[in-house]
């Protein structure tokens, strides 16, 4: 039989084993951490030694939503208005800062030091959660709407600010740089080789943003940073869980809302700025 | 107006080409011809200074400038390249004028290009057979629409020499005449150099003046061969 035969050669066609080690890739092993980080983390935790009737505590609590009382709807309303406000406003300005700090952080575009320096800042923004953000606002401004901004736009620069250094750094360079070999200036460069790749992804991101801010407004009136908290924490405090669910209620309405017409949104553009969508679409 | 002297590329230990001299005039058409993986496109490259020869030097006398490397001048060059480095997410009129930023500021371009200019780039684009929806993003279209779009954006950049890497390759064979018929026109009514790599021989007989063919079995048998008959100096 010749070597080139088909037979002998379907003989040679073996699948060669691959060894264990060889499997553990970056994703396996990091996977296997995490099972192993459950596995540790599900021995630790302790609960409560006192023999508790957890339903029935559940139940008894819930029970106190209900029936909600709706008189407090067009106060609520109000409150409901300035959360949006709040939240508006806080995006827009940290849209603002964060292209700039995404600009600094964006390893294709800045300096290493300064790339350095922006994802530093970043860390330590994203690192204070929201409602201490606002404590710190409150504490210097007063308990107002303004402190609610302030306080959420300082948290969302952490995250927006990540995001578009991301969004620029997905972008092929090499647009902008034959710009510049037939005499582009820097800012022309950004502007027509840098910008319209990455505005689609920054959009996105910021309408996620505004959404989550509208959730977030509603939690920093808590300490006092304007907005549903405020109503939240009197109720509470007073126990009228009934108002309570009608306050949630006015906030799941507004959330779903926002949710559905921001991922439509985010979809649309996203899929428009894909530069592999089909021709067809 | 580009000379070559005894340049060579080096690639993981490989030379693509050495010792090569060339001397290119104004209007002249040269096709970079061979098979593929030869270094046509290293060639042009090292050519438009886009990368540094590993021996040699190339230089370029531009009407204005003294003689120069050409990565000092690279503004003045319309470069097609293989890749086409379009903006995707841009519309195709904007890609077409982004041709000419290099001659205005920044604040002249920042919210946009002048009307006249607007009207010109779509002029080109109809030219080209892709001025229906000149508002369309230049990811939607076709491999051969978007290399149109590049060449359309060469053009318009009004440059003192072509450099075209492959510029047809995807175009069917009435806009393959047609983008190299106007490169052509360049050449002969503005006596622009174009140096574009090819590989159709139809092409390169129709419109080049010199063919510059690299061998991949010996990188110092290259060969330049008069296609058309010139009264200029010789290439080589």
């Amino acid at each position: 039989m010749s070597p080139e035969s088909p037979n002998s050669r379907k003989a040679d066609s073996r699948l060669p084993e691959t060894p264990w080690y060889q499997r553990l890739n970056l994703l396996n092993t990091t996977l296997l951490i995490f099972l192993l980080a459950v596995v540790f983390s599900g021995t630790q935790i302790e609960g409560n030694e006192r023999d508790l009737d957890v339903w029935q505590n559940l139940g008894r609590f819930l029970a106190d939503f209900f029936p909600p009382d709706l008189s407090v709807v067009g106060q609520t309303g109000a409150a409901l208005l300035e959360t949006v406000e709040i939240a508006i406003l806080a995006t827009f300005f940290a849209i603002g800062l964060s292209l700039v700090i995404g600009l600094g952080a964006a390893q294709t575009i800045a300096p290493k030091w300064l790339v350095v320096t922006m994802r530093m800042l970043l860390n330590v923004i994203r690192t204070i959660p929201s409602l201490i953000w606002a404590v710190i606002a409150v504490a210097a401004m007063g308990a107002n709407a303004l402190a609610g901004v302030v306080a959420l736009t300082l948290y969302s620069i952490g995250y927006l600010g990540k995001f578009f250094s991301e969004a620029f750094e997905s972008v092929d360079m090499k647009v902008a740089r034959s710009l510049r070999g037939i005499g582009a200036d820097p800012l022309q460069a950004f502007q027509y080789g840098i910008w319209p790749h990455a505005k689609p992804l920054i959009w996105s991101h910021s309408i996620w943003m505004l959404e989550y801010n509208i959730r977030s407004a509603s939690i920093i009136g808590y300490v006092g940073a304007g907005g549903l908290g405020l109503q939240l924490h009197a109720y509470q405090e007073f126990h009228q869980w009934d108002r309570f669910a009608t306050v949630l209620i006015c906030i799941l309405c507004v959330v779903t809302l926002l949710d559905l017409l921001s991922e439509r949104i985010r979809r649309r553009i996203t899929r428009r700025g894909s530069p592999n969508r089909p021709i067809s679409e | 107006m580009l000379s070559a002297q005894g340049i060579g590329f080096q690639r993981s230990g490989r030379w693509l080409f050495r010792k090569l001299d060339l001397n290119l005039y104004p209007g002249d058409f040269l096709a970079l011809v061979g098979p593929s993986g030869v270094g046509k496109s290293t060639l042009l490259s090292c050519l438009c200074g886009t990368l540094e020869p590993t021996e040699g030097s190339v230089t370029v006398h531009l009407s204005k400038e003294n003689s120069v490397p050409p990565k000092n001048v690279r503004r003045h060059f319309g470069i097609v390249y293989q890749e086409l480095q379009l903006t995707p997410n841009a519309d195709l009129l904007t890609n077409v004028l982004c041709g000419r930023l290099g001659r205005y500021h920044s604040l002249r371009t920042l919210f946009g290009f002048p009307k006249k200019l607007r009207q010109e780039a779509y002029q080109l684009l109809c030219e080209l057979g892709v001025g229906e929806n000149p508002r369309k993003w230049a990811s939607h279209m076709s491999g051969g629409e978007k290399q149109r779009i590049a060449v359309a954006r060469a053009l318009f950049q009004e440059p003192e020499l072509y450099f075209a890497d492959e510029p047809v390759s995807s175009l069917d064979a009435y806009y393959a005449g047609r983008v190299l018929g106007l490169l052509r026109q360049e050449a002969d009514e503005k006596t622009k150099p174009v140096i574009c790599v090819l590989h159709n021989a139809e092409h390169i007989q129709r419109f080049a003046d010199l063919a510059l063919s690299l061998n991949p079995n010996d990188p110092e048998a290259h060969k330049i061969r008069r296609i058309r008959p010139s009264e200029k100096e010789p290439a080589l």
